[in-house]
């Protein structure tokens, strides 16, 4: 993405602004790498703690909300490093790919089209939303898996204050507390169920967003140790396409597919609780 | 970012991933540093094509081209390239990152505590939705094209 945003006059100012959050990433990777992994078996499957996940909570402690080592300036800095910080892991996994290239390749057309099954969501989503009695919201929060490409897509699309805006952040924000926890606990519980292959299962965590395919990846790994690296392969080149194609399957099909759905469902499912109705009257 | 940035960050990272790899795996600084160095450069050289090539692409996209590349039989150094990466631990990269995104979104918590019971449910369906369609589409196109 080409953006000539200068965030530092020079590299002195970078390292002025951002040594303390250099001190305490290693801070946390000490502390969160010597508690290492806590795996609690649960039904037939496991529910693993990885380091990153110490690492993230321990992050969210030290905001302006709780402890204030950090302000916001610092917080918008981190955001930017989150996104430098996820290359070196990138690689490795395209490395993977490649090093598995002709698995990869012989699973192409199932990596193509599995890239339309992100938007099945749609369909399980939006009807809760609108019987939780969301309105518009509902459009933002349930059109994809709303990581900062679709955040600033609805942006975008429907402006900054909209309510399908509003929505897509909402779930941006509880996403970025729980998703990573939640979402590599729901791969080991899949791959429990021994319905589906390791492929499967490796494509199906490439969803468009770094921090929560490393979640599945990780947890997949764990419970599936003899297809690690085929696993980290497909997710690999599953999160490659859905971060190519992820922005026009939003525009093209999971916005206009959320419209239609809305417009059909909102005035039975919309209307069965008291808010629901309330807020329906209101618009 | 100058390149003087992407280097001076991306060398922090890779301090943050030997450090991991050293207290949680016992992976010795110096039997990481070849897979260090190997994942920075290819993702350097990625950040330096999402500057230049003029499409809208995500430099993560660029990075994991290039790293399949690096590794795929046709390439000179793939040898090299899968066994440094290969002393890497797969988790050791992602405390920093978890770290870093713990502190990206500290400013949110009480948001978070705002938004209730009912966006909860919302977000953990649209993620678990996302996961499962694609891995029922996944399974069902794996064995049709008898990849599996």
């Amino acid at each position: 993405m080409k953006k000539v945003e200068r965030a530092y006059a020079s590299l002195r100012e970078r390292i002025r602004t951002e040594w303390v959050l250099y001190l305490l990433a290693f801070v946390f990777i000490l502390i969160a790498d010597s508690i290492g992994q806590i795996k609690i078996p649960v039904w037939k499957g496991t529910f693993i703690i990885f380091p990153i996940f110490y690492a993230l909570f321990l992050g969210i402690l030290t905001g302006p909300n709780v402890l204030k080592i950090l302000d916001d300036k610092k917080v918008k800095a981190a955001s930017g490093l989150v996104g430098v910080a996820i290359l070196p892991f990138v690689a490795k996994l395209g490395i993977n790919a490649g090093a598995n290239i002709s698995i990869v390749i012989s699973a192409g057309p199932a990596l193509l089209l599995q890239e339309f099954g992100n938007l099945c969501t749609i369909f399980l989503a939006m009807p809760l939303a609108l019987m939780l009695g969301l309105k518009r919201e509902a459009i933002g929060a349930t059109h994809s898996i709303n990581r900062e490409t679709n955040l600033a897509l609805m942006q975008d699309m429907f402006g900054a204050d909209s309510p399908e805006a509003q929505g897509s952040l909402s779930v941006y924000i509880v996403g970025g507390m729980v998703g990573t926890i939640y979402f590599g606990f729901m791969a080991s519980m899949a791959a429990a169920t021994g319905l589906f292959h390791p492929y499967a299962l490796g494509m199906a965590s490439g969803v468009g967003a770094g921090i929560l395919m490393s979640s599945a990846v990780a947890a997949l790994s764990e419970v599936m140790p003899a297809y690690a690296d085929q696993i980290a392969a497909m997710a690999s080149a599953s999160e490659t396409i859905s971060g190519i194609d992820g922005i026009y399957m939003a525009i093209f099909i999971g916005v206009p597919l959320c419209n239609v759905l809305y417009r059909k469902l909102e005035p039975t499912l919309g209307r069965l609780t008291k808010t629901g109705r309330e807020l329906a009257g209101k618009n | 970012m100058t390149i003087k940035d992407w280097i001076f960050v991306l060398a922090i990272s890779g301090l943050g991933m030997m450090t991991a790899n050293f207290i949680g795996f016992d992976v010795a600084f110096t039997e990481s540093l070849p897979g260090v160095l190997v994942l920075l450069l290819i993702a350097l050289c990625a950040a330096g094509l999402a500057h230049v090539i003029p499409l809208k692409l995500p430099t993560v996209a660029y990075c994991s081209i290039l790293g399949l590349l690096c590794a795929c039989p046709l390439s000179p150094v793939s040898q090299f390239v899968i066994e440094s990466a290969g002393k890497i631990n797969f988790t050791a990269p992602l405390t920093m990152v978890g770290a870093f995104a713990g502190m990206s979104i500290s400013n949110q918590l009480k948001m978070f505590f705002k938004q209730g019971w009912k966006l909860i449910i919302i977000t953990i369906l649209v993620m678990t939705g996302t996961f499962f369609g694609s891995l029922v589409v996944a399974q069902v196109v794996l064995g049709l094209t008898h990849a599996i």
